[in-house]
């Protein structure tokens, strides 16, 4: 192995390429790259001391986290680096007088649009955001580098109380899951897989997507809201999803809600159907490994727009939908097109993933992630509670908005990530207030 | 044989157990993390698997709750 080929610590996997074409195309749109946050909002300041203990040991753990991205001909890879790592990044409101919230909210909002060249940028980073009131850990990465279910596995381990505990986290011996599950296929099969995909992909596209936000260049910054309903609203959520959309759909109504208030926002937006794109996990449930890299798959949901008027035809609509695409395979059918498409170059994947083949515009109306359920025991961060959790992704511009959804102890969170100055706050509050109606069924 | 095939499949492909030997028929499976995704994945599975068709409106808790429910639920489908 020459000098240069023993940097490498290992190749990105077909879903680290996806999410790398994602990033190149967020970085053509004048936005930081494919960010994605996890933020705790905490009862206290936290044991420093500790916390920076079991950073270190994640860091030791996982040489993957001080590594940089490096091109190699059109395939990239995790290179180690001489650099030292930055543990734990503190940002201190050293003025009383400042207003806490605003303080915190700005200093989110300068990380998440932190410019910096990817080949330069420590894969994921954790900062310690504290005022005389109010203390929030945030951590952030970069998409190659780890999913959301990665990211929430990094805050379990950071909760760990003892480095045994700590131990039971890793990488699964064997390869990455998307690879895994390519493996199960025979090469006919997965062309099958592959023409199957083409072919859904192609239906999709036969309908033109509504873009519920004009964009106005150039894209300037992402900024969030976030929303944090009742323990007795999400319950309402919770039996309002079971009976609109069944066991297996509160995804599907909290895509569909989204769709209806998107549309009674901007009845006249250009398009004929909404399609918002989302992941799901190759991960074993409760599983602790593997914790970096991307272990997912895409799937979309789409509704004309004359079905998301109707809000009972729009949830049998999407939870059919849903099952044909399990039942036809069509989950596993990008497994192979990732494969693909990980061999074409940044641009020419990016323009794939995004672009309709029938209009030659963004396919997206928005992007949604469910984070679910978030196990996160609240009492483990060292020295202090955990209150609440939020997430925050980049987004393209087009759409300019990315819905986040995840419920921590028995409260339903929802993230608005939107680009400005193609939404605007108060277009953001207006829209969250019909969700709200929608999820409540008011 | 029924349970073991599907305790064999969600053990291998959707739920990680520290123990699985550990885990009864009875133990719930949507709190040991069956989610959404893992239900509908499951359903084929078992369409596959056994031959049987599950109405879709028959998808709830109480069918899929634990191994138990799913064996009687799949019996009630299963033609002699």
């Amino acid at each position: 192995m020459s000098q240069n080929n023993a940097a490498i610590i290992e190749g990105l996997n077909p879903a680290d390429a996806f999410t790398l074409a994602m990033d190149q195309e967020i970085r053509n749109d004048g936005l930081a790259g494919s960010y994605g946050c996890s933020a705790l909002e905490l009862n206290r300041l936290p044991d420093i001391a500790e916390l920076n203990h079991r950073i270190q040991c994640f860091f030791q753990q996982f040489p993957l986290a001080n590594a940089r991205l490096e091109q190699r001909g059109r395939r990239f890879y995790w290179c180690k680096t001489e650099q030292a790592p930055i543990f734990l990044n503190p940002h201190h409101l050293a003025d009383s007088a400042k207003d806490e919230t605003t303080f915190h909210h700005q200093t989110l909002v300068d990380l998440i649009n932190e410019c910096k060249p990817r080949e330069t940028l420590q894969p994921i980073s954790f900062h310690l955001i504290s005022s005389p009131n109010q203390h929030t850990f945030f951590c952030r990465w970069i998409h190659p580098f780890c999913d959301a279910r990665g990211a929430d596995l990094i805050l379990q381990y950071l909760c760990a109380e003892d480095d045994s505990e700590r131990q039971k986290f890793g990488q699964p011996a064997s390869r990455p899951l998307v690879n895994l599950q390519l493996d199960k296929f025979h090469w006919w099969q997965k062309l099958g897989l592959l023409l199957k995909g083409k072919r859904y992909i192609d239906r999709l596209d036969s309908l033109k997507s509504i873009q519920p936000f004009p964009i106005k260049k150039p894209a300037q910054q992402l900024d969030f809201a976030i929303h944090r309903l009742s323990e007795e609203q999400t319950q309402t959520v919770q039996a309002l999803s079971r009976k609109a959309c069944g066991l297996t759909g509160a995804s599907l109504y909290y895509i569909g809600c989204l769709m209806r208030a998107l549309q009674q926002l901007n009845p006249t937006a250009e398009g004929e159907a909404y399609c918002a794109p989302y992941a799901f996990n190759l991960r074993k449930q409760r599983a602790l490994t593997p914790v970096t890299g991307n272990h997912v798959c895409a799937l979309f949901a789409q509704a004309p727009r004359d079905i998301v008027k109707d809000r009972t035809q729009l949830f049998t609509y999407l939870k059919q939908q849903n099952q044909q695409v399990i039942r036809q395979q069509l989950d596993y059918a990008f497994l192979p097109l990732m494969w693909a498409g990980s061999w074409l170059s940044l641009e020419e994947y990016g323009k794939t993933l995004r672009l309709s083949y029938g209009s030659g515009e963004e396919r997206s109306s928005f992007w949604f992630s469910d984070i679910g359920n978030i196990s996160l025991p609240n009492d483990r961060f060292p020295g202090a509670k955990i209150s609440a959790i939020f997430h925050i992704c980049q987004v393209t511009s087009p759409p300019s908005l990315a819905f986040l959804t995840g419920i921590y102890q028995n409260r339903l969170n929802l993230s608005y990530n939107f680009v400005k100055p193609s939404v605007s706050p108060e277009q953001i509050d207006a829209l969250h207030q019909r969700v709200i109606a929608e999820l409540l069924d008011q | 044989m029924i349970k073991q095939k599907i305790r064999d499949f969600i053990f291998r492909e959707l739920i990680f157990v520290d123990n699985p030997a550990q885990f009864s028929n009875d133990d719930d499976l949507l709190e040991a993390g069956l989610d959404s995704m893992g239900i509908m994945r499951l359903i084929m599975f078992i369409e596959d698997e056994f031959g049987v068709t599950l109405p879709d409106s028959e998808i709830e808790p109480d069918n899929v709750k634990n191994f138990n429910a799913l064996e009687n639920w799949i019996l009630r489908h299963k033609k002699p």
